[in-house]
């Protein structure tokens, strides 16, 4: 009985050791015209993802009479078997509503992603709501090789908040991204 | 009537020509053989350098929380050779294909680099390339083990490159890194 138990912890030891890297025991070389010896090497990469090549939006003097919209293609990697995230974006306005700010002057903005580059429509974002099941083509981290981007980001104003914004004044905002694996 | 003893016969006839032999080898033949066995066997002490290699340890990386960032892992161990010069060389192999120095996570192959010092202590060393020798070491070990003298005598450096690690997917890797070393 004794010994069946310590043949089991044995077992679940080495199962643990193997899962966390580590490795059985290194061998040393004996005495002779030659000797060698072995090492175990173990290591563990956990879920990593980057989001990348992100640049600022302005419209500016745009006419009010067509919808404004800017596309732009940036770099998400993942690492994970299926290369999968998810994003969640965030504004700056009450609640974290999409909106730019002038003073107490507030105008809101639409944003949408697409899991390609190179898109000027994608799927429209809520904000602090996940869009999941998203798949990056990058094989590096900032898609210095590879693919140069692999997803788009639209943000878009519509002409009725447009018309109701104070011609020559300056609406400012942020927009934060949160990007994790899946 | 006991029956004869024929073997006792033949024993006494093979050591009685066997005597006789030994009686008919003079002195200087003698003499002569145990040059030449002598002459044969100074080679065999020449090519009888020993070398050992031993204070290997298991490298774990661990998680690698950093994949932007090389992680190096270094170890000191004992090198002995008993040559003339305290010569060595090494040569590395791992489980990759052709000996290739990868960790493996089922389909998924992790790259490390691997550099050896012919001293303790050492961070960073000269490359090693898979099945490779590496000549011209030399080891400052005066016992096999280190036991007394330098506890250890070279270093062996892994180096898991951010490129190769951001790179890799997600998961634990895992791979055998072989050392073989000769005396010079």
């Amino acid at each position: 009985m004794i010994g069946a138990w310590i043949l089991r912890l044995s077992a679940a030891c080495v199962a643990a050791m193997l899962a966390d890297g580590a490795a059985l025991a290194a061998t040393q070389g004996s005495l002779g015209s030659s000797s060698t010896g072995s090492i175990a090497i173990g290591a563990s990469v956990p879920n990593r993802v980057q989001i990348s090549g992100l640049t600022d939006v302005s419209f500016a003097n745009h006419d009010p009479a067509t919808p404004a919209l800017d596309a732009q293609d940036l770099c998400v990697w993942s690492n994970t078997a299926t290369r999968g995230y998810n994003v969640t974006a965030t504004g700056s306005g009450s609640g974290n509503a999409f909106t730019l700010a002038s003073g107490a002057q507030t105008v809101p903005y639409s944003v949408e992603w697409a899991g390609s580059s190179g898109q000027s429509s994608g799927t429209g974002l809520t904000s602090g709501s996940a869009l999941t099941g998203l798949t990056s083509s990058a094989t590096n981290a900032t898609c210095s090789t590879g693919p140069g981007s692999t997803a788009s980001l639209i943000v878009k104003i519509a002409t009725p908040d447009l018309q109701s914004m104070q011609a020559a004044t300056n609406y400012t905002g942020t927009l934060t991204l949160l990007v994790a694996p899946e | 009537m006991a029956a004869p003893d024929y073997c006792a016969a033949a024993r006494a006839s093979r050591t009685g020509r066997r005597s006789a032999r030994r009686r008919a080898w003079p002195a200087g033949l003698v003499a002569a053989a145990a040059l030449a066995l002598l002459s044969v066997a100074a080679p065999a002490a020449a090519a009888s350098n020993k070398v050992r290699i031993t204070q290997l340890s298991d490298v774990a990386f661990g998680t690698i929380a950093n994949l932007g960032q090389d992680a190096v892992q270094s170890q000191s161990l004992c090198l002995y050779s008993d040559s003339a010069t305290n010569g060595y060389h090494v040569t590395a192999s791992g489980t990759g294909p052709g000996g290739a120095f990868e960790l493996s996570s089922g389909a998924g192959v992790l790259a490390y680099e691997v550099q050896w010092s012919s001293s303790a202590a050492q961070s960073s060393g000269v490359q090693l390339w898979p099945n490779v020798p590496l000549s011209g070491q030399v080891s400052a070990a005066t016992q096999q083990t280190c036991n007394n003298g330098p506890a250890s005598s070279a270093s062996l450096i892994l180096i898991l490159r951010a490129a190769a690690l951001s790179g890799a997917t997600a998961g634990s890797y895992n791979g055998t890194l072989t050392l073989l070393v000769g005396p010079e």
